[in-house]
């Protein structure tokens, strides 16, 4: 059996990592209310969104417009595919930041060129660890997503687009199902692709040509843009919500083996305490017989 | 919708749902000027500019402040998505004129075209707002 002092000393151990851990699950705790409440508030927009670009390209299948082009005279091997892949800043949350990765690098096989745009520091360090090439002028943090950040990633994109050194850009964010399930997710941000959008009411009782007002290029000028922003957006309030909900999760467990582990600890302690007690009682009965 | 005259009208910015409700007309802040909407009117998508909008309920028209968006226009119903929208009592005037001045010296120096254009957006939200205050 360990001696008294090592057991004191293991249970201090443990005792001081319950502290950290019991702190960042409350910290978490708190920060997911709040992005739990802007993910409520953006939902409806981000749904709209996706629901509204979805509808205006099933109407109007024939536009040619830029930001539509995939580039078929592009081949295979010189094409260039834009990756933004969010993870968190830190680590300690589960699962969360592996699973984006690990998507990431599937994705990542299947494509001759790859450039990767990374948001958060937990991934930053991983693919630069890996000798993964990244965006260095690319920092953005995964913290309190804004529309400002989301507007600066988006305009970076469609610009790169345009340029054309990029030919395709995909998004990689987590996504909150309900309050204990998480999917991560790899969505084709550009070109527009009507065949990425579900089909969202099917059974429209309109059928007839929608016009553009005053021409579909100005239009298409104005709503890819926006739509690219409010995509961003909508991931990157997915994940950090996302991030705050298994870093809580992780944490929560973490302390409650914390707790078990104490309580076996001060099982054992006692054990042998009494143990000592007992020794040091036939230790002195026996010493005092001696003496008779 | 029972009325025939009226559609379903829907206001939606990244941080709230604005407004989702039936209105009877609405006049919105495309590119080429001022565009009406009625029920039934043919389907249309067009480009928001920052400015003023308004929708008419019940005889009332309300009266909002507007950023750039697009908005979706059905015989049914009207879907705006636009990145702020704010009543005339929710604007800080003094804000609004500070915001004013501080586009107008971005703009007189040399920026990059991305910082040319988010002066140039800032300078209209700030007109926008101010207009309605006036």
């Amino acid at each position: 059996m360990a001696s008294m002092k090592e057991i004191r000393n293991h249970m201090k151990s443990v005792e001081q990592t319950l502290k950290i851990t019991n702190a960042m699950y409350l910290i978490s705790s708190a920060n997911l209310r709040k992005a739990r409440q802007q993910l409520n508030d953006v939902e409806p927009y981000f749904e709209k969104i996706e629901s509204t670009i979805s509808d205006i390209l099933y109407h109007s299948p024939e536009i040619e417009h830029v930001f539509f082009d995939k580039r078929p005279e592009v081949p295979a091997e010189k094409r260039t595919t834009g990756f933004i892949v969010v993870t968190g800043d830190k680590g300690l949350a589960g699962a969360y930041n592996h699973n984006v990765i690990k998507l990431a690098e599937q994705k990542m096989k299947q494509c001759a060129n790859v450039k990767l745009f990374v948001v958060g520091q937990a991934g930053r360090t991983y693919f630069q660890e890996h000798g993964m090439e990244i965006d260095t002028e690319f920092l953005y943090t995964a913290q309190n997503p804004t529309v400002t950040r989301s507007r600066d990633i988006g305009e970076l994109m469609l610009d790169r687009f345009l340029e054309g050194s990029l030919d395709e850009v995909y998004l990689i964010f987590t996504k909150m199902m309900d309050s204990f399930h998480m999917e991560t997710l790899c969505h084709k941000l550009l070109p527009l692709d009507p065949k990425v959008f579900k089909k969202y009411q099917e059974d429209t009782h309109y059928r007839q040509h929608v016009s553009y007002v005053p021409s579909t290029k100005a239009v298409m000028n104005r709503l890819v843009p926006g739509y690219v922003k409010g995509d961003i957006f909508g991931a990157l309030v997915e994940s950090y919500c996302s991030e705050q909900n298994s870093r809580m999760t992780a944490m929560k467990s973490s302390s409650d083996n914390a707790r078990d582990m104490l309580q076996s600890l001060r099982l054992s302690y006692n054990r042998a305490r009494q143990a000592a007690i007992t020794q040091e009682i036939t230790e002195v009965v026996g010493g005092a017989q001696a003496a008779q | 919708m029972d009325n025939p005259k009226h559609f379903c009208l829907e206001i939606i910015t990244p941080t709230k749902q604005f407004y989702t409700g039936p209105a009877k007309a609405l006049i919105l802040p495309a590119v080429d000027g001022q565009m009406g909407v009625y029920a039934n009117h043919e389907p249309v998508v067009t480009a928001i500019e920052p400015g003023q909008l308004y929708y008419q309920v019940d005889e009332e028209w309300e009266h909002v402040v507007v950023g750039a968006g697009f908005a979706e226009i059905k015989p049914d119903c009207a879907i705006l998505l636009v990145s702020t929208a704010e009543r005339p009592e929710e604007i800080d005037f003094n804000r609004a004129q500070e915001a004013k001045k501080r586009a107008e010296e971005r703009l007189r120096q040399k920026q990059s075209i991305h910082e040319y254009y988010h002066s140039k957006a800032a300078l209209a939200r700030a007109m926008a707002r101010l207009k309605t205050r006036k």
